[in-house]
C-alpha cells in the first residue's frame, strides 16, 4: 500500500499462438476459455497467463523483418562470451567445456552468505617498514567481509594466494588431501600392472609398497565413487570385449561397437542372445568388490555419526535449504559447506524466432558495454506514461490511490519514437474484467503523434528552450486549473507526444451490497480480497499504422527483393494489447 | 523526491554542478567534480579521507592536489546520501583509496557508498550500502535497500538486490537508455 507507481505493461503477440490447452482450475477466469476464440476478445490482466506475455516496453525487442514485436520468450539466445563475473576474466568456449561454468581462478563466494570471498594471509603482518617485510608469508584462508566467515572454520588452508581453484580441488573439508581423479586413474592402473605381473604377490605385501595409496575400504566422495565406478565399468568392458578394446582402447566411448552392444545385450537377455560362438567371452562382467571400483557398503551404522551430530550440534550446525543449493553435492551440515566457486556469466546475442534475424549483439569483449546491433521496441513503437490529471489535493496521500466510485482522470502521453508521423487508435472495454469491473473511458480514443524530428534538432531544443516549454505548460495548469477534459480532443500535445485523457470510475472493493450491484464472478466465489486485487488496471489495446519509408525501412535486411525501390511509402500497422496499472483503490 | 527546493537551494559552479547550500562537502579541494552534477541537501562528501600509503604510480606525485573523490559528468546524488572513500589495512598501515565516480550516476537518498569505482550509468537505489572496494561496472542498477558486500565486483548489465547484494536479473537493451541522466540534471532548478 506504500507506494505506487503507475506502470504500462505490452503484450508480446507471440502469446497468442499458443492455444490455451488447459483450464488453470478455479484461479482462471471463465471469460478467458470461453471468449478464447472469439476475434474480439478482451485482453485480462488478471488471467494467470497473462504475467507471462506482459514486459515493460524496455525489455521488448522489435524484429524489422517480421515487423513485430519479440518478448525474451520469442527470441534465441546465443552466447558470444563466457566471462566470469569476479574477476571478468573472458573463459574460452572449449575452456567452459572441459572445465565446467565455474571460475576456475580464485573467485569463490561464501558458502554461508554467498558474498564473494578474499584471499589473505593468516600470518600477521611483520612489523616494520623494511623491503624483507612487504611480502607477506602464507598460509592463506579465504575470508568473507560480508558475515566473516573463513575458511578456517572447515579447516582450509592454502599455501599460495593465486590459483584458489586449483588448490582447493585438493584439500577436503578438514585439511586433508583429496585424491584427485588422476591420481586414483594412476593408481589403479599400478594395481592393474601389478595384478597382471604377479598374482600370486600377496595381498599384504602389495599393499604396504603403495602405503601411500589407497584404502580399498575408504568412503568416497559423490565425485570420486562415480569416477572410480565408472573407469571399472570401462576396465569391465575392455576385458570383455578385447577385440574392440583394441580399437576403441583410446576413447571413452567404447559402447557403440557391435560387439561391446551385442555383449551388453547378452548381458540382459542371459546370454541367450550373445553369439554361441563366441566361448572366449562367456566370462560374465563382474560387479565392483571395493571402494577402488567404486563399491561403496552402505552399513545399518553408517548414520548414527550424522544423528549424533544432529542431537548434539542441533539445528544450527544444519545448512539452510538456500546453503545447500548452492552446493555441488548434498550436505548436511555447515562444516561440510565449501567455498563455491563464481558461475560463469554470458553475453548474449539474441535473434528473433521467426525469421532468425539477429536482434541485439553485445561486442564480444568483456569490458565493453556496447551493442552492434540493438533493435529494441523502443525505438520503434510508442511510449506510454501516466500521470494523475487532476493536481495532488491537500491530504491525498498519493494521486495514484484512487477513491472507489469516484470518477477519476489520468492523462496517458504516448511518445512517439519514430521519424514518421503515426496514426494511433487505443480501445478499452467499457468495464474492466475481474471481479471489480471498473469503468474505463478513453476520452480521445483516436489521435495522431508526430515525428520524432533528428537528433539536431533535439540538440538546438535542448536548454533553456525546452525547459521554458515544461514551465509554460506546468504553469498553463496551475493557472487555468481544471479545465475540463474534452471528449474527442487530445488533452495535450507536443513536437513527438500527444496526451490524452482516460476517466476511471474505479470499483468498490466491499463485499457488501445487494447483488445485483455484483458482478457474476463475485456472485460466485465472494471471500476475501485477492493478493494486488486492488490494483486497478486497465488493458488498452493499441493499433498504430504508420507510413514507413521503405528504402530507409529496408537499408538494413536484404529480404526485401521486391518491394525494395526506393521513394515507395510503405504502409505500416502494428496492434497489439497494453496494460495499464493506474493506481491502487483506496480500501474504506 | 523530487521536493521544491526554496529560491537559491542550490549554488552553481562554473562547469554546472549544482551544489546545495545545505549539503556537507568536506575537504572540497581533493573532490573532483567532471560538471553538470547534482549534490542535494544533507548529502555528505568525505574528501579529507585521503589516501595516506604512499602510490605505486605515480599519479599523487604530479603536483596539485591528491584525490579522494573524484566525480564524472552529470551524476546525481540525492538526499542524505554519503560518498566515503574506501579505507583498509595494507601492509601494516591503514589507508583510504580514492572514490571514483563515472558519469551518469544516480544516488538515491540515504545510501552509502564506499566502493573503489562506480562505473558509468548506474543507478543505485535508496537507502543502499555499497561496501568497501565494490568495484560497480557501468550499466547496473542496484535496487533499493541493498546492501552490496565488500569487495564485491559487480559486472556490466546487473541487477543487483537483497542482504549480501547478489545479481538478481539483467539489465535488458531498452533499458540501456534509461540511464541518462541529463534530462534529471535539466529539471533541476535553482
Amino acid at each position: 500500500m506504500s507506494t505506487f507507481m503507475p506502470y504500462a505493461y505490452f503484450q508480446c503477440p507471440c502469446t497468442d499462438s499458443f492455444p490455451q490447452s488447459r483450464n488453470l482450475g478455479d484461479e482462471s477466469p471463465v471469460s478467458v476459455s470461453s471468449s478464447f476464440d472469439q476475434d474480439d476478445r478482451t485482453f485480462d490482466p488478471r488471467a494467470p497467463r497473462a504475467n507471462y506475455s506482459l514486459y515493460p516496453l524496455e525489455h521488448l525487442l522489435y524484429c524489422e523483418d517480421c515487423h513485430q514485436i519479440r518478448c525474451p520468450r520469442c527470441v534465441l539466445d546465443e552466447i558470444v562470451t563466457w566471462y566470469c563475473p569476479n574477476c571478468l576474466f573472458e573463459v574460452p568456449s572449449s575452456t567452459v567445456k572441459s572445465e565446467g561454468n565455474r571460475c576456475t581462478r580464485s573467485c569463490f563466494q561464501c558458502p554461508i552468505c554467498i558474498a564473494p570471498l578474499s584471499v589473505s594471509s593468516v600470518e600477521p603482518h611483520p612489523e616494520g617498514l623494511g623491503a624483507e617485510n612487504l611480502t607477506v608469508g602464507g598460509p592463506y584462508v579465504l575470508n568473507c567481509a560480508h558475515c566473516y566467515w573463513s575458511s578456517k572454520e572447515i579447516g582450509i588452508q592454502f599455501d599460495k594466494p593465486n590459483g584458489i581453484f586449483a588448490q582447493l580441488a585438493k584439500i577436503k573439508n578438514g585439511g586433508e588431501p583429496i585424491i584427485t581423479a588422476r591420481e586414483r586413474r594412476k593408481d589403479r592402473e599400478e594395481r592393474n600392472r601389478d595384478t597382471s605381473a604377479g598374482p600370486a604377490v600377496d595381498e599384504d605385501g602389495v599393499q604396504e609398497e603403495r602405503a601411500a595409496n589407497l584404502d580399498p575400504n575408504e568412503i568416497l566422495d559423490a565425485e570420486s565413487q562415480f569416477s572410480n565406478l565408472k573407469a571399472f565399468y570401462q576396465s569391465q568392458l575392455a576385458e570383455a570385449s578385447p577385440t574392440s578394446a583394441l580399437t576403441f582402447s583410446g576413447g571413452d566411448y567404447g559402447y557403440g561397437s557391435p560387439g561391446a552392444l551385442s555383449r551388453i545385450m547378452g548381458l540382459y537377455t542371459g546370454g541367450s542372445f550373445a553369439d554361441k560362438k563366441s566361448k572366449s567371452k562367456k566370462g560374465m562382467m563382474r560387479e565392483a568388490q571395493d571402494a577402488l571400483e567404486g563399491l561403496q557398503i552402505v552399513s545399518p551404522t553408517s548414520e548414527d555419526e550424522i544423528i549424533n551430530r544432529l542431537q548434539t550440534e542441533g539445528w544450527d550446525s544444519t545448512a539452510s535449504t538456500v546453503q545447500k543449493d548452492e552446493q555441488s553435492t548434498y550436505t548436511r551440515f555447515i562444516n561440510d559447506l565449501r567455498p563455491i566457486a563464481h558461475l560463469l556469466r554470458t553475453k548474449r546475442a539474441k535473434r528473433c524466432k521467426t525469421c532468425r534475424h539477429i536482434l541485439s549483439k553485445p561486442e564480444p569483449k568483456v569490458q565493453t558495454t556496447r551493442f552492434r546491433i540493438r533493435l529494441v521496441a523502443l525505438n520503434c513503437i510508442p511510449s506510454i506514461s501516466i500521470n494523475p490529471l487532476s493536481p495532488l489535493l491537500p491530504g491525498q496521500k498519493s494521486a495514484f490511490l484512487v477513491t472507489p466510485l469516484k470518477p477519476t482522470q489520468f492523462l496517458l502521453t504516448f511518445t512517439n519514437p519514430l521519424f514518421e508521423i503515426v496514426k494511433v487508435n487505443i480501445a478499452t472495454p467499457a468495464q474492466t474484467p475481474g471481479r471489480f469491473a471498473n469503468k474505463v473511458t478513453v476520452l480521445c480514443p483516436q489521435f495522431e503523434i508526430g515525428a520524432n524530428t533528428d537528433a539536431w534538432e533535439e540538440a538546438l531544443r535542448e536548454g533553456s528552450k525546452g525547459i521554458e516549454r515544461e514551465k509554460r505548460r506546468t504553469k498553463a495548469e496551475a493557472t487555468e486549473g481544471q479545465h475540463q477534459a474534452e471528449a474527442g480532443k487530445v488533452w495535450e500535445r507536443g513536437r513527438n507526444w500527444v496526451s490524452v485523457v482516460v476517466e476511471v470510475v474505479p470499483a468498490s472493493l466491499s463485499f457488501e451490497g445487494p447483488d445485483f450491484m455484483k458482478s457474476e464472478e463475485m456472485l460466485r466465489d465472494g471471500g476475501a480480497l485477492r493478493e494486488d486485487e486492488d490494483v486497478l488496471e486497465i488493458p488498452v489495446f493499441v493499433r498504430v499504422d504508420w507510413e514507413a519509408d521503405a528504402a530507409h525501412d529496408e537499408s538494413g535486411g536484404l529480404s526485401g527483393g521486391g518491394r525494395g525501390e526506393s521513394e515507395v511509402r510503405e504502409k505500416r500497422e502494428l496492434a497489439y494489447w497494453c496494460v495499464l496499472g493506474v493506481g491502487r483503490i483506496a480500501q474504506d | 523526491m523530487s521536493k521544491k527546493a526554496p529560491k537559491g537551494e542550490y549554488i552553481e559552479t562554473d562547469t554546472g554542478n549544482k551544489v546545495s547550500r545545505r549539503s556537507q562537502i568536506i575537504g572540497t579541494a581533493n573532490i573532483i567534480l567532471g560538471g553538470k552534477t547534482v549534490i542535494q541537501a544533507e548529502v555528505i562528501i568525505r574528501g579529507d579521507l585521503l589516501r595516506t600509503y604512499p602510490s605505486s604510480s605515480g599519479d599523487g606525485g604530479k603536483g596539485g592536489h591528491p584525490v579522494a573523490v573524484a566525480i564524472g559528468r552529470y551524476c546525481f546524488f540525492a538526499r542524505a546520501c554519503d560518498l566515503r572513500p574506501p579505507g583498509k589495512m595494507y601492509k601494516g598501515t591503514f589507508s583510504h583509496y580514492p572514490l571514483k565516480i563515472a558519469d551518469h550516476v544516480f544516488i538515491g537518498p540515504s545510501s552509502i557508498i564506499e566502493a573503489a569505482l562506480v562505473g558509468s550509468h548506474v543507478n543505485i537505489g535508496a537507502n543502499c550500502i555499497i561496501g568497501k572496494f565494490v568495484i560497480i561496472k557501468d550499466f547496473v542498477r542496484v535496487l533499493n535497500g541493498t546492501v552490496v558486500p565488500p569487495n564485491m565486483v559487480i559486472p556490466s548489465f546487473s541487477v543487483v538486490a537483497g542482504i549480501p547484494g547478489r545479481v538478481v536479473g539483467e539489465v535488458s537493451e531498452g533499458e540501456v537508455d534509461g540511464f541518462d541522466l541529463r534530462d534529471i540534471y535539466r529539471s533541476i532548478g535553482n
